[in-house]
């Protein structure tokens, strides 16, 4: 009954995303304030509907209901309970119900805090969030139904795939889903804001908090991926530029480029049709990172081949969606009034500069993922296009971008001073050239890009906070006022140089790991040693251990640094007996910001077990350059001018009030 | 400046950034792409002794052979042609023998492919595209029961 | 019952979410923000900017120039919010309706074509009650008993156990569940055909005249059916007639497409009775399966697989008590009893191995490590 119920409340969902899709934009073309109204409740309800039938599917999979087909093939009855819930969306179907159930949380949170919009506005775009579900809850229902059931229930599960068991993975989907699925709200608003024919600064405005909400998880979601792949795969590598990884990192770069261009229409009323523009592609950018994961394509021609219609369906969505959004643009963009006018030098001018290398480093992803495809379809030939590919676009295009990164915020609207930025800025370049020549002393004759890199990334990282410390008058007040000054400091000012920190640091981290990472492969005995950078690890004894779904062989190693034991670790090979496979579980030594990182091969005919150890100088800060970029971003989301224009709470009592 | 001449001026430093991602798009698929090769494309098509290509195909079963330091030879199959892997390393989870493998490498005077990496799959249904297009092409493809396998030829079973 | 029930709820629910909002009548205006108030607070804001010393009184007064200007322009363009309601009445209506008419009949005729209301949640714990790791095949075949003794004109039930008591060894329960799927759900060359395998695994492979019987009524309804032809040239081989079984089975190599699953069984028959199918294959060597025939092998079900392979296993312990000195039999024969987990079996073969090639080292010396292999002493 409880899957039965489930599968109905998809259903329901689905009718009620089309009655949001017609109804609300009926109201807003005739003005009637009745049938907008309609795009709230409905919203609310169909998210409701797709909350209670993800929560059914979930209540399948605890309870190891096998009679329905997707809980069978994806989950086993001996799995620890964690892992029933995260196999929820382990798999192409429940993955599926999660982004829709997504789509419809975000349409439900505009109908409940979006009172500050205008209501054809929120109509419109409500109404086109709908279109969006209205299309994933038919691919659902009809391709990829998690609902399906067998009349006979098997006895056992086939088990989740080994290498999806890791609470990595496990919070991974979602968070790239919030983000994904967060561009919708802006592509929505943006298709509504042609519809309506009215767009101003005052779009921006409120389109901004969500693109910036998306933003924050969709960094979250690529950073726990990239750190996922890092630790579960076994090969130490963080960042593979693998088309799957791409096609989250695409909408990334647009939605960065989104915010920035933003700010640009909120201020100033320009770059207009650019924005709009930008909301629409990075939602399509979401799409097809989608169709690239889901139809196939990319990992097997086999699955792609055998079941086409999933594909199809989603290619049908992509083209109606992307098509359909920027044929609306061409139409209707040319009507949009200019707006104020900058100077080349100008805050305008720097977020226009971060907008050109933005997108053209997004358009190298684009062309790095999709050339192999579009080549092999046309000539037959099958290329790789790897990690050089990529080193040698995305590189170049984002060092300008990083020096040009601090002088963005010391520009002035409308018409900057380059030379007082550059005056400003000195500090910042002096410590970047020290720290260059300082990598470059330390290091004697080590990898030539380190000491380039290392002092790029202290400049930008001291640029980054050079204009809050001279707003607040650090060092040159008394600390009481400078610490009052800092509160009344626009919180998004503060966003703003955190993230732009956060972005130092991530390039601190990338460049330590890659230009310094030390790897040593070796086969080991128990007993013997192997040694790197000033750790000395000994194989101690290696073991059988049962998992409660698995076994593991557990090897253990004590760490010594000058003859002192300073920590045992323990890397594991699993192997799953239910689908016959092996995952490498790695061993981790955090000390600082950088990490022993040791995995396991295979044993040899002799005995001696093949191990992987790296040494990765600082490589945490990838993930911590992402997590204060994060940070940077809610204290961003947290400034009161997001908030702006909502109705004070006494003065109407709302249709719809949350329980807060 | 007018607002004629900040456009032009917006539009020419949009034309010179997307020109030099072009240029570097256009170096970089000159310089730094592989292209895949399957064995009877190794051994037909002579490829250079030295020049990095791809190499995939199954791994024949019973090919396997470890020797001292983590070097492993095996050897890659579509069915028709197969070639002599050398690498020294750790394979990788999935590697095993009669599954499908990717290596990347080039070719020795001895036409042993020498290869630097043996590319992880990632799951066990996840055939390496090149691989499985390169097995169809030989007809070695087998569709049924999810999984892949090097089929006899007289065995093609479609339903 | 409680099913529609709970649908019906949720579909007002779902009506209902849609209504509500037609159907209220007082304040409602377009409430809801405007730009007017972004353009306050924008100015609101370059007042503070400026009281905090952020920006320049130059800069400030420009700002404030065009958000101003961005202000009346807004309040120029806003209309007065009046005017919508000609029609309004007759639009809250035909929506209302349509809502009432479509969102019902919508989800009922996709749920009706999708969904499965019949099928009762199967959940591990309803299922069983002691853990997973704990129940044996019995504990589920005692749970379809329990459902057959309640429903006994359930043919499928009757289906679904037969081959589970095929796989369990028990013959007379399988040959009964078959009788009872072939009375309930109609006689078929499958039904007929599976009915006279049971029949035989019951008589310990013998083809009896029931089964005979059976599988010749198999092939009254499909004349091709394979594994009746299959066992009615066992039947034949079992009376003595071995090259009447060899044509049999030749015949059925015939007929055979390239994808028939059971070409390599065949073969290994035809070669056990000491007939070529075909003269190529005549010249591979008879001594054992070849990779296609197993994995040929490996595509039929469990139960035929077992049915097939223990008639090959008794006609090769028959074949090898009168000849011993085929080593690659003896040791294909070990093989085959453990496979079936006849441990004893193999055992006892393994003496009469022994004893038969008593004086060949070489021999000798392979059939110990096969004794190895399969761990059969020690």
């Amino acid at each position: 009954m409880i899957a039965e119920f489930g599968h109905y409340a998809l259903v329901l969902a689905l009718g009620l995303a089309l009655v949001q899709a017609i109804v609300p934009l009926w109201g807003a073309r005739t003005s009637d304030a009745t049938l907008m109204n309609v795009a709230g409740s409905t919203a609310l309800a169909q998210f409701i509907f797709a909350a209670a039938s993800f929560a059914a599917l979930t209540a399948a999979y605890v309870g190891s209901d096998f009679s329905v087909v997707n809980v069978f093939e994806n989950s086993h009855s001996a799995m620890p309970l964690l892992y029933k819930f995260t196999s929820v969306w382990g798999n192409h179907e429940g993955s599926m119900l999660l982004w829709v159930l997504i789509l419809a949380l975000f349409g439900a949170l505009v109908a409940l805090f979006g009172s500050n919009l205008p209501a054809t506005l929120k109509a419109n775009a409500l109404a086109v969030q709908a279109w969006i579900a209205s299309a994933f809850y038919l691919f659902i229902l009809i391709t990829s139904n998690p609902f399906a059931r067998i009349a006979q229930a098997p006895a056992e599960g086939r088990d989740l795939n080994p290498i999806l068991q890791d609470i990595g993975l496990a919070v991974h989907p979602p968070l790239l889903y919030l983000g994904y699925v967060g561009f919708s709200i802006s592509f929505s608003f943006a298709i509504a804001a042609l519809i309506d024919g009215r767009i101003d600064a005052a779009w921006a405005r409120w389109v901004r908090p969500w693109t910036l909400v998306a933003w924050m998880f969709l960094t979250l979601g690529i950073a726990m991926g990239s750190y996922w792949a890092y630790y579960e795969l076994g090969w130490g590598g963080w960042w593979f530029w693998d088309p799957v990884e791409n096609a989250s990192l695409m909408p990334w770069i647009a939605g960065t480029a989104l915010l920035h261009s933003a700010v640009v229409m909120e201020k100033r009323n320009a770059l207009k049709v650019w924005t709009i523009l930008l909301a629409i592609l990075a939602f399509s950018l979401s799409l097809l990172g989608t169709f690239l994961v889901r139809s196939g394509v990319l990992t097997s021609v086999h699955t792609f081949a055998s079941d086409p219609s999933r594909g199809v369906f989603i290619l049908a969505i992509l083209v109606l969606f992307i098509g359909g959004g920027l044929a609306l643009y061409a139409w209707r963009a040319p009507l949009l009034k200019q707006g104020g006018i900058f100077a080349p030098i100008s805050r305008e001018g720097a977020l226009v500069f971060n907008n050109l290398f933005l997108t053209s480093a997004c358009a190298t992803v684009f062309i790095g993922t999709l050339y192999p495809l579009a080549l092999e379809a046309l000539t037959g030939d099958k290329i790789s296009v790897g990690a050089p590919f990529f080193n040698l676009t995305f590189g170049p295009l984002f060092v300008p971008l990083l020096i040009a990164l601090p002088f963005g915020p010391l520009l002035a609207w409308k018409r900057g001073d380059l030379f007082g930025a550059a005056q400003r800025l000195m500090w910042a370049a002096a410590l970047g050239v020290v720290a260059l020549a300082a990598t470059f002393a330390i290091q004697r004759g080590g990898p030539v890009l380190a000491p380039f890199g290392v002092g790029l990334a202290v400049y930008v990282m001291i640029g980054a906070i050079i204009d809050p410390i001279e707003r607040i008058g650090l060092f040159r007040q008394p600390f009481a006022v400078a610490f009052a000054r800092a509160r009344g400091l626009p919180r998004s000012a503060w966003g703003t140089a955190v993230a732009h920190f956060a972005a130092g640091m991530l390039l601190f981290g990338v460049i330590a790991e890659s230009q310094w990472n030390s790897e040593r492969i070796v086969s080991l005995k128990p007993g013997e040693s192997v040694s790197v950078r000033g750790y000395d690890l000994t194989l101690d004894n290696m073991i059988q251990r049962p998992g409660p779904n698995y076994r593991e062989l557990v090897a253990r190693f004590s760490v010594r640094r000058d003859g002192a034991v300073v920590d045992v670790l323990e890397p594991a090979k699993r192997t799953f007996p239910q689908r016959q496979m092996s995952t490498t579980e790695a061993a981790l030594m955090t000390v600082g910001a950088s990490q022993l990182y040791l995995s396991l091969g295979d044993i040899g005919s002799d005995g001696a077990i093949a191990v992987r150890l790296y040494h990765k100088p600082l490589v945490l800060l990838i993930w911590f350059g992402c997590i204060v970029m994060v940070l940077g971003g809610a204290l961003s989301l947290s400034d009161r001018r997001l908030r702006v224009g909502a109705p004070k709470p006494a003065r109407h009592k709302p249709s719809l009030q949350p329980a807060e | 400046m007018t607002r004629k001449q900040r456009r032009l001026s917006l539009i020419g430093a949009g034309l010179a950034v997307l020109g030099l991602a072009a240029g570097l798009v256009l170096y970089a698929l000159n310089d730094a792409i592989v292209f895949f090769n399957s064995p009877t494309d190794v051994v037909e098509k002579h490829v250079a002794p030295g020049s990095r290509i791809r190499l995939g195909g199954l791994v024949q079963p019973g090919s396997l052979v470890r020797g001292d330091n983590l070097a492993v030879r095996f050897e890659v199959t579509d069915g028709n042609k197969s070639v002599a892997v050398s690498y020294t390393g750790i394979l990788p989870d999935l590697f095993r023998e009669g599954q499908g493998v990717v290596t990347e490498g080039a070719l020795d005077a001895a036409g042993t492919f020498r290869a630097d990496s043996v590319l992880a799959k990632h799951d066990e249904t996840y055939m390496p595209k090149e691989v499985a297009d390169a097995l169809k092409k030989q007809g070695h493809w087998k569709t049924e029961g999810g999984g892949y396998g090097l089929a006899g030829s007289t065995k093609e079973t479609k339903q | 019952m409680t099913l529609w029930f709970l649908f019906a709820l949720m579909t007002a629910a779902a009506i209902f979410a849609v209504l509500w909002p037609l159907g209220r009548r007082r304040g409602l205006g377009p409430r809801g923000g405007s730009d007017l108030a972004v353009y306050r607070d924008q100015l609101d804001e370059i007042v503070r900017d400026r009281a905090a010393g952020l920006i320049g009184e130059a800069e400030a007064e420009a700002a404030r120039v065009e958000v101003s200007r961005r202000l009346i322009a807004a309040a120029d363009a806003a209309k007065p919010d009046a005017a919508p309601l000609a029609g309004a009445t007759f639009r809250r209506r035909a929506a209302a309706l349509a809502v009432l008419i479509a969102l019902p009949a919508l989800a009922a005729a996709l749920y009706l074509k999708l969904g499965s209301p019949q099928l009762p949640d199967q959940q591990l714990a309803s299922r069983a009650t002691t853990p997973m790791q704990n129940r044996t095949l019995d504990t589920l075949v005692a749970q379809v008993e329990d459902h057959l003794a309640q429903n006994p004109n359930d043919g499928r039930g009757w289906e679904v156990v037969a081959p589970v008591y095929m796989r369990l060894g028990r013959f007379d329960d399988a040959v009964k569940a078959r009788r009872n799927a072939l009375r309930l759900s109609g006689a078929s060359a499958a039904r007929e055909a599976d009915l006279g395998e049971s029949l035989m695994a019951a008589a310990n492979g013998v083809v009896t005249d029931d089964a005979k019987a059976a599988f010749e009524r198999a092939l009254a309804y499909d004349p091709k059916y394979s594994k009746a032809r299959f066992f009615l040239g066992v039947a034949a081989y079992q009376d003595g007639q071995g090259s009447k079984a060899a044509d049999i089975w030749r015949d059925m190599l015939k007929d055979a497409g390239p994808d028939s699953p059971w070409i390599g069984m065949v073969r290994e028959a035809l070669a056990s009775v000491g007939a070529p199918s075909e003269p190529a294959s005549a010249q591979q060597p008879a001594s054992g399966p070849s990779a296609e025939d197993i994995a040929a092998s490996e595509q039929m079900k469990p139960e035929d697989r077992n049915a097939m392979v223990r008639g090959m296993v008794d006609r090769l312990a028959d074949r090898l008590k009168r000849d011993g000195s085929d080593l690659e039999g003896w040791l294909r024969l070990m093989r085959a009893y453990m496979v079936l987990g006849e441990r004893d079996r193999a055992l006892s073969a393994l003496a009469d191995a022994r004893r038969a090639l008593g004086h060949d080292t070489d021999k000798l010396r392979r059939l110990d490590e096969l004794v190895k292999e399969l761990k059969l002493e020690g």
